[in-house]
């Protein structure tokens, strides 16, 4: 099979410590000085040109995060963070909001096409009409986009540099059919009656220590609203780096969908090679009004630190979705192979009746990296339902859980939760762990749960490498067999780079 | 236990400390048995863990043990018919070891009371690990129990029961059990009483290479008492324990079980039975350690819970790095019957060794529409059907001792229940 050929050479070429977008690029950026503190709050949302109303919210958020304790729950370990050791803002300078990719500086987007997005070779390809800018080329190009760019899978891209978002493409075009996808601080200014509404009602400034300062200093992320009835024409795609050193990234992301509507979202993620921590702490909402459907897809590759363990980012997130309405679905799907601590539960509050809410995830460490990541599926509705499937492949040093939730309120008959949790081993000096949490307050509720810690067998090995398939390779086919099942839920795009991912960070596991 | 020392008591909290101050000079126990008596109390007056406490989580002690009745030396409490027929019944009334040591080949008995006056169990008094709410709270007050120690390559003809019966007031015990190499043997701790007692119980289960023993705990306390009880074992090379619990009664009901597999080609087997009814609470946690390669252990946990009852499990393997070629399963399957029963579970897998085998399985459900519509088919009305299958799902994990007549007793145990509560 040509694909997992290439995925060979692929793992071939890239050794565990040699992190592929570990480069850095130097950009002229505006930082805020370090330290947290109210005038920092209101220095990021003067930057951000915020209305009175958004700078009450972060200021109450901080206010309440001085409060709370670090959670230390978690099976992670690393010493104390320093939350006044951090620029909280750096964004690149010159950024005025460009209104076409031809105004963002040349400098950014070769950061983009290096990290395998060509922001405006992918604008012009399918055939983005700008203003001014019409050539018959352009026609020629956007016809062709119309007969074959769009069957393979156009992808409008929101990118997030440090704390801002420098570029959103195809937005006209989402325009046109009544999608608003726009980074959250233009939302701010655009759509206040939206992002007031919605903003906190998911995961509320009160709901814990990282989404509370998260509230207090976001400085950017994605935002995206489908009307009514609407089925995105297009995936949206949020690609985040963190470039600056000695800065936190805080980035915030609202999707809404209304009745009846559909969208399926990518998120990835990648960060310069340092030996100091970085701090990434965000907060994903979702809300599924009555019908509609989230499909939320991770490909996170934060910086895992080197073979010793030293730098990387540290990945404490937030996710939640609502299902909201009657009949809504939310799925979250991840990938994850970076960060030196994930620390992760994207989660499912179904409370529509009929709703449902789904996890796919892989989790592989390498190397020191610490993953505790999982999810919550609260049944409040009247036959909700909720699938869990998740893989952790653990190898080198690393220690990886999975720590999940299910509970039924009194209220959500006929509840049906099925979990599968699944760990791979490789080597002995790593760990797996599963801590599953179910809770049934409801007769009629059905549960199941399963997991399973094993390491790949020798027989499998030995089936494989029969076939003349030498023994690293062997072991990357098993793998990606055992984590199949949620590669399958992955958007196309992703699938390939995902498994691309999993034999890179298995790299030197043999042995 | 709790990190908030500063915290108010709770009225249960202030009477186990006023408790304390009335009692701990009549206790028995030497000089230092004594100090552990003081080191314990100390853990306690950080007051009792809340579900911060992880291990804890879903029994809040401070909000679920509403008062403590005080120390009533004239309780009453009588020796009972043994659970199995033929048994050396050792009892303790009211918390204290009753009667002479009876006589059985291979076996000496002793009152746990001359083993605290002698010092000889101080170091058994170290509650271990700071959220060890039972083993600090029995420590500190334990006043008897029954010491039980079985010599090298005895088969021990009769089953011993431990026969603890409260009578409404407070009852500490401490079962400490040594098992020789070689041994096969019998052992039934029973626990229960009349009236609203506040009973902590500590078994202490040493098994000798090679050994066999069937150790089962009939947890039958009246619905107004609180138990909490706990097991600790430890399984010696080429070992077998097998763990029957059931839990048929209680108010507050905690039973712990801590089992080390220490010895290579151990293999410990844990089958549960929690039958809840009524406005109670009862909470089966077990923490497994698999710590030398070459070990197997199976834990098998059904429960039916009914009224406003709530259950709990919790089970914890560890694998410890060295414990490679461990096999080890633990399914957890709870069937809800009323609109008001709660059940929360939480199996852990704490992995270190890759050349294993483990796995969990959980299932929360009501009895299978499908199951009750075959039974109803046959002419059989609908309340005796579910009774026929609400039986049939504990009785199989009964069913799984080897012994004939223990699984008889334990199903006239478990048919006397639902007679009760179905």
């Amino acid at each position: 099979m040509p694909a997992v050929q290439e995925t060979i050479e692929q793992v071939r070429r890239i050794d565990v410590d040699q992190y592929k977008y570990g480069f850095e690029t130097v950009i002229e950026v505006d930082k805020a000085p370090k330290g947290l503190s109210e005038d920092t709050i209101r220095l990021i949302s003067a930057k951000k040109d915020e209305p009175e109303w958004m700078l009450e919210w972060r200021l109450q958020a901080y206010r309440r995060w001085l409060t709370l304790e670090e959670p230390t729950w978690a099976r992670v370990e690393y010493p104390k963070i320093d939350f006044q050791d951090i620029h909280y803002y750096a964004a690149p300078k010159n950024h005025a909001g460009p209104k076409s990719l031809d105004e963002v500086d040349p400098e950014l987007l070769r950061v983009y096409e290096k990290l395998g997005i060509p922001l405006k070779e992918q604008e012009i390809l399918a055939g983005v009409k700008k203003p001014g800018h019409e050539t018959e080329a352009d026609g020629v190009l956007s016809d062709l986009a119309n007969d074959n760019v769009y069957k393979s899978g156009r992808v409008a891209v929101d990118a997030v540099f440090d704390s801002v978002s420098v570029v959103t493409t195809f937005k006209d075009e989402l325009a046109k059919a009544g999608v608003i996808f726009c980074s959250i601080s233009e939302a701010i200014r655009e759509h206040p009656e939206l992002v007031r509404k919605y903003l906190g009602s998911v995961v509320p400034i009160t709901d814990n220590f990282y989404a509370t300062l998260n509230s207090a200093v976001f400085t950017d992320g994605s935002f995206v609203f489908v009307p009514k009835g609407v089925r995105c024409p297009m995936e949206l795609s949020t690609y985040f780096r963190i470039n600056e050193k000695d800065t936190g990234q805080f980035e915030r992301t609202l999707i809404i969908a209304e009745e009846g509507s559909y969208v399926s979202y990518l998120e990835g993620c990648t960060a310069p090679q340092r030996d100091e921590n970085q701090l990434h702490a965000a907060v994903v909402e979702l809300i599924a009004l009555d019908d509609a459907e989230i499909k939320y897809s991770t490909v996170q590759n934060w910086y895992p630190g080197d073979a010793q363990g030293k730098g990387g980012i540290y990945n404490f997130v937030t996710k939640r979705g609502d299902c909201r309405g009657d009949r809504s679905k939310i799925s979250w799907t991840q990938v994850e192979t970076g960060s030196a601590i994930t620390w992760k539960y994207p989660s499912c509050i179904l409370r529509g009746d009929d709703s449902r809410g789904e996890f796919y995830s892989i989790a592989v460490s390498n190397g020191y990296q610490q993953v505790d990541s999982g999810t919550k599926m609260i049944h409040l509705g009247k036959n909700t339902s909720s699938r869990i499937i998740s893989k952790g492949i653990a190898a080198g040093f690393s220690q990886n859980t999975y720590r999940g939730q299910v509970s039924a309120h009194r209220k959500a008959t006929n509840a049906r939760n099925f979990t599968n949790c699944d760990s791979l081993l490789i080597g002995n000096n790593c760990g797996a762990h599963t801590v599953p949490y179910m809770e049934a307050k409801n007769a009629t509720a059905q549960f199941e749960h399963e997991a399973t810690t094993s390491k790949i067998s020798e027989d499998q090995k030995f089936y494989v490498m029969q076939r003349g398939i030498p023994e690293e390779e062997a072991v990357a086919l098993i793998v990606n067999g055992f984590v199949k099942d949620v590669i399958q839920e992955l958007p196309m795009e992703f699938a390939v780079e995902a498994q691309k991912l999993i034999g890179i960070s298995l790299e030197g596991s043999v042995g | 236990m709790n990190m908030h020392a500063t915290i108010l008591r709770t009225p249960a909290e202030a009477a186990l400390i006023e408790a304390f101050a009335e009692r701990c000079s009549d206790l028995p126990g030497n000089e230092s048995v004594v100090i552990r008596r003081d080191e314990a109390m100390e853990v306690l007056k950080q007051g009792l863990p809340t579900r911060r406490v992880e291990s804890w989580h879903y029994t809040d002690m401070r909000r679920l043990l509403s008062s403590v009745p005080t120390y009533d030396a004239h309780g009453h409490a009588e020796v009972l018919a043994p659970v199995l027929d033929g048994s050396v019944v050792l009892p303790m009334l009211v918390g204290a070891a009753s009667g002479a040591a009876p006589a059985l080949e291979g076996v000496t008995f002793r009152p746990v009371r001359d083993k605290l006056a002698d010092g000889s169990l101080a170091q058994a008094l170290v509650p271990q690990g700071d959220d060890d709410a039972i083993g600090a709270l029995n420590a500190a007050f334990v006043r008897d129990g029954w010491f039980v120690d079985i010599a090298d390559g005895v088969m021990v003809e009769r089953p011993i029961e431990l026969q603890n019966v409260q009578g409404g007031g407070q009852a500490h015990v401490r079962l400490p059990v040594r098992v020789g190499n070689g041994v096969k043997a019998t052992i039934v701790e029973r626990q229960t009483g009349a009236g609203a007692g506040f009973v902590t119980s500590v078994a202490n289960l040493v098994v000798g290479d090679d050994s066999d023993v069937l150790y089962v705990i009939v947890q039958e306390q009246p619905e107004t008492a609180t138990h909490l009880g706990q097991f600790n074992a430890w399984i010696g090379k080429n070992a077998k324990l097998t763990l029957f619990v059931m839990n048929a009664g209680g108010k507050l009901v905690r039973q712990e079980v801590r089992v080390v597999a220490k010895g290579e080609g151990s293999d410990f087997q844990l089958r549960g039975v929690n039958l809840l009814a009524g406005d109670t609470h009862t909470d089966l946690t077990m923490v497994l350690d698999h710590t030398v390669p070459h070990t197997g252990s199976r834990e098998l946990v059904r429960n039916v819970v009914t009224g406003k009852a709530r259950g709990v499990f919790q089970g914890r393997i560890n694998v410890h790095q060295i414990a490679q070629k461990t096999d080890a399963k633990m399914a957890c399957n709870t069937l809800l019957l009323s609109d008001d029963a709660e059940f929360s579970t939480k199996p852990e897998l704490e992995i270190f060794a890759d050349d294993v085998a483990c796995g969990h399985g959980a299932t929360v459900t009501e009895i299978d529409r499908n199951h009750l519509f075959y039974l109803m088919a046959r002419g059989i009305d609908e309340k005796t059907a579910r009774g026929l299958l609400v039986e049939a799902f504990v009785a199989s994990v009964i069913e799984e001792l080897e012994d004939e007549t223990i699984v008889e007793a334990l199903e006239a145990r478990l048919h006397q229940w639902f007679a009760e509560h179905g």
